[in-house]
């Protein structure tokens, strides 16, 4: 079953394809390092306290990390 | 001749600023773009029979400008009337990243520039499981394509004697979407002498700067008329491009297994922990503060003694006159003040750029983001508050790491706020002078006090951090997102480069503006209106026919002092400075102190007829000090000068003044423009006279 979430509902550990981003709230440098519809991604780190949030961009084997509030604006499906 | 100009244009982390120092050598000097807080890396290399500038645009994913560093690189390769704008730029790439690079190169070369496309730390390509086929390669990309390794300098000579390199006629690879053709057509219209991309450009982005006022009008008008907004064109290119040039690079670059960033994820397992991760920065933190303590501690000392030896010296070869007065107590003070500061500076860049070059410092963001971010700060900024509690000057040279401009200058308005070791003394003799010594719940009271004003240093900062964060206006967006990447062992040649350029900075920079302050506070010292000054001998005789020899001397100094400029000035300040609770003396003080905070001690004891040289360590001389403070009555008021009021009036103002030219003097070099310096002084020391003013009159 596929179901389209926010990336900051992942936990530490979680895999999932990034299906959407919200393209009035991020700029376009989120989608130059590498966050782009169908790339898989891997949760690493959460920083503590709805801090920062770790990502492993398994498609172009980088790591990058973002906040919180842009996470939200980011779809997922598992 | 014009002279030819050779960009290199490169994502974050590829080893640009490498490949800058390894072919500019040491031929570079750092600036600031007309003003702006964005550093402008420049250097020349002498090749092919004539002279390169090399500029090293700052890092970039996209020519869509998200920062000011940004809008640096869009400005300068799209604007054919920017000074910056090159004959060739050079396209930096690594090879784990080579699709991002090649998103970039078309980008530059759609939009008109020549280019060629070099990938470096060529040795990691075996190591990360890599096969690149390079004829394939260049014709894809239709240029030279060139591969360097900058940490041993393989590759580097081909790559000076390619700078003449002009590849042909470029074939955009980049389609727009059938939907925004129309709309693309009108703004072609618009700017029949550019390209189609940078047409496109244009009207994917909102701010851009060197468009006429109607031009920017018929854009808007454009957008407004076919319904889209600048994010979305871009979001539209990324995604083409991004899925074209990967499915293009299947056939040229072969990825193996990876395993590069695995023993990374390793190493962030502890670094990144959430609980251990803070314990391990937080020691790391105090080793920093303890090393640049320690470390400099011996070299200052050293510094002190010779230079002092070294004025005595000169003061005896030199005729005694007001000349040799000026060359030793004005300029050849003014120099010791700014050499003194170079060993803690160079050491703090030194374990700053170690933390840089390792890939920590992403790390560090990636903790402190969430503590700072509420303030309208930057991960980053922990590390010029912290330094703020040595010394405020080398705190705002290392703000310059902090990519976000408006973060960094919000950064280096409050970094001196934080309670810098200059104040320390001050604190000292105040409180021992003001606060009883008794305890409070078991802790000895004057102990708490001095806890208090440290708590009170973080707090003002934060404060006006997020005050500002409110005021200063920015175009882009607070946003946070940046690589992790990988660890490696530090280049040590950048290191040394990076610790060059920031002693080098501070000594030629800010050392000017120090220097001139210090003759200038110098000569207001030193010189005074009226034979009071001119006889001050005379007069003293005359009002105390009985005082000892070597009481003599004393109290002519105080006397010329009172009726030196400064002394007048300070009886000027006087009415501004009585709502405090402060009388003339220390209106001396406070003026003679701006010259540094330490200064404050010095002064008084001059003006308290000790001569200056009490030193505060020395508890017999802190005594007398002391008990000569403690029995001086403020003429005003006539109670005494130091009561509680007007100490811990005085207290406070030092806490948040700006009473330090040094400081001045960098923030001047750090943000190029006095504008800043003006705000952050002014506001600093608005903040301390209203503080100062309430807790005064509320305590009297």
């Amino acid at each position: 079953m596929q179901k389209s979430f926010s990336l900051d509902g992942l936990n530490v550990g979680d895999v999932a394809k990034i299906s959407d981003l919200n393209s009035m709230e991020l700029p376009s440098k989120f989608f130059e390092m590498g966050l782009l519809p169908g790339c898989m991604v891997e949760v690493m780190h959460k920083a503590p306290f709805n801090g920062p949030i770790g990502l492993h961009l398994l498609s172009t084997n980088n790591l990058i990390a973002i906040r919180k509030s842009e996470a939200v604006h980011i779809f997922v499906e598992k | 001749m014009k002279k030819t100009i050779i960009a290199l244009l490169g994502n974050p982390n590829v080893g640009k600023t490498s490949l800058f120092n390894r072919i500019t050598k040491l031929n570079q000097h750092v600036g600031n773009y007309p003003g702006i807080t964005v550093e402008k890396r420049e250097g020349t290399v002498k090749a092919n029979g004539k002279t390169y500038t090399v500029i090293d645009l700052p890092g970039t994913y996209t020519l869509f400008p998200t920062s000011l560093d940004e809008e640096i690189v869009f400005n300068s390769l799209a604007d054919k009337q920017n000074p910056s704008y090159p004959d060739l730029v050079v396209v930096v790439a690594e090879p784990n990243n080579i699709k991002r690079s090649i998103v970039l190169y078309q980008q530059a070369r759609e939009i008109g520039v020549p280019a060629i496309f070099v990938i470096n730390m060529i040795d990691e390509v075996k190591s990360k499981g890599l096969e690149i086929d390079y004829p394939q390669l260049e014709a894809y990309l239709g240029t030279k394509v060139l591969t360097t390794d900058a940490r041993n300098g393989k590759g580097i000579q081909t790559l000076i004697q390619s700078f003449d390199e002009r590849p042909g006629h470029y074939f955009s690879r980049f389609e727009t979407e059938a939907t925004y053709s129309e709309a693309l057509a009108e703004t072609k219209k618009l700017f029949p002498l550019q390209t189609e991309y940078q047409s496109w450009q244009f009207l994917a982005q909102d701010h851009i700067s060197f468009v006429s006022h109607e031009q920017r009008q018929r854009l808007i008008e454009i957008r407004k008329k076919y319904n889209m907004t600048g994010a979305e064109l871009q979001k539209s290119e990324s995604i083409k491009r991004n899925a074209a040039v990967a499915a293009d690079l299947e056939s040229i670059v072969f990825a193996k297994e990876n395993k590069h960033v695995s023993s990374t994820n390793k190493i962030d397992k502890a670094l990144l922990h959430p609980f251990w991760g803070y314990v391990i920065f937080f020691a790391l933190l105090f080793l920093i503060f303890q090393l640049v303590f320690t470390l400099s501690a011996p070299i200052m000392d050293w510094i002190d003694e010779n230079f002092a030896a070294f004025v005595d010296f000169t003061a005896s070869a030199l005729p005694a006159g007001p000349i040799s007065d000026l060359i030793t107590q004005g300029i050849l003070a003014g120099i010791g003040g700014i050499v003194i500061f170079v060993p803690q500076i160079a050491i703090l860049f030194l374990l700053v750029s170690f933390m840089e070059e390792t890939g920590y410092m992403s790390r560090v963001v990636f903790l402190m983001d969430r503590w700072l971010r509420p303030y309208g700060l930057n991960g980053k900024s922990v590390i010029p508050l912290m330094s703020g509690v040595g010394c405020a000057v080398p705190a705002i040279m290392a703000a310059r790491n902090i990519e976000n401009s408006k973060e960094r200058l919000i950064t280096m308005l409050v970094t001196p706020f934080m309670t810098c070791a200059a104040r320390l003394p001050i604190y000292v003799v105040l409180i021992a002078l003001v606060i009883p010594n008794d305890t409070f719940l078991g802790f000895g009271l004057q102990g708490l006090v001095l806890n208090l004003l440290y708590i009170l240093g973080v707090v003002a900062a934060l404060v006006s951090a997020w005050v500002l964060s409110k005021i200063v206006k920015t175009t882009h967006k607070s946003f946070l997102i940046f690589e992790l990447p990988s660890y490696k062992t530090p280049d040590w040649r950048n290191v040394g480069t990076n610790v060059w350029d920031k002693t080098s900075g501070f000594v030629f920079g800010a050392g000017k503006i120090i220097l001139a302050m210090a003759v200038i506070l110098w000569v207001l010292g030193s010189f005074g209106p009226g034979d009071r000054f001119s006889e001050a001998e005379r007069y003293v005789t005359e009002a105390n026919p009985g005082v000892a020899e070597e009481e003599l001397g004393e109290e002519i100094a105080s006397f010329k002092l009172e009726h030196s400029f400064l002394g007048y000035l300070g009886m000027g300040i006087e009415p501004i400075v009585a709502p405090l609770g402060y009388d003339w003396k220390m209106g001396i003080g406070l003026i003679s102190s701006f010259a540094a905070r330490e200064v404050f001690v010095g002064t008084m004891a001059t003006v308290y007829s000790l001569g200056e040289d009490v030193d505060i360590e020395d508890d017999q001389q802190k005594e007398t000090l002391l008990g000569k403070m403690k029995s001086e009555i403020n003429r005003n008021t006539g109670q005494p000068a130091y009561n509680l009021a007007s100490g811990v009036s005085l207290l406070l103002f030092y806490a948040f003044a700006m009473q330090c030219m040094s400081t001045i003097a960098i923030m001047k070099r750090e943000t190029g423009s006095w504008k800043w310096t003006v705000i952050q002084t002014l506001m600093m020391t608005g903040v301390a006279y209203l503080i100062a003013f309430v807790v005064y009159q509320l305590m009297k």
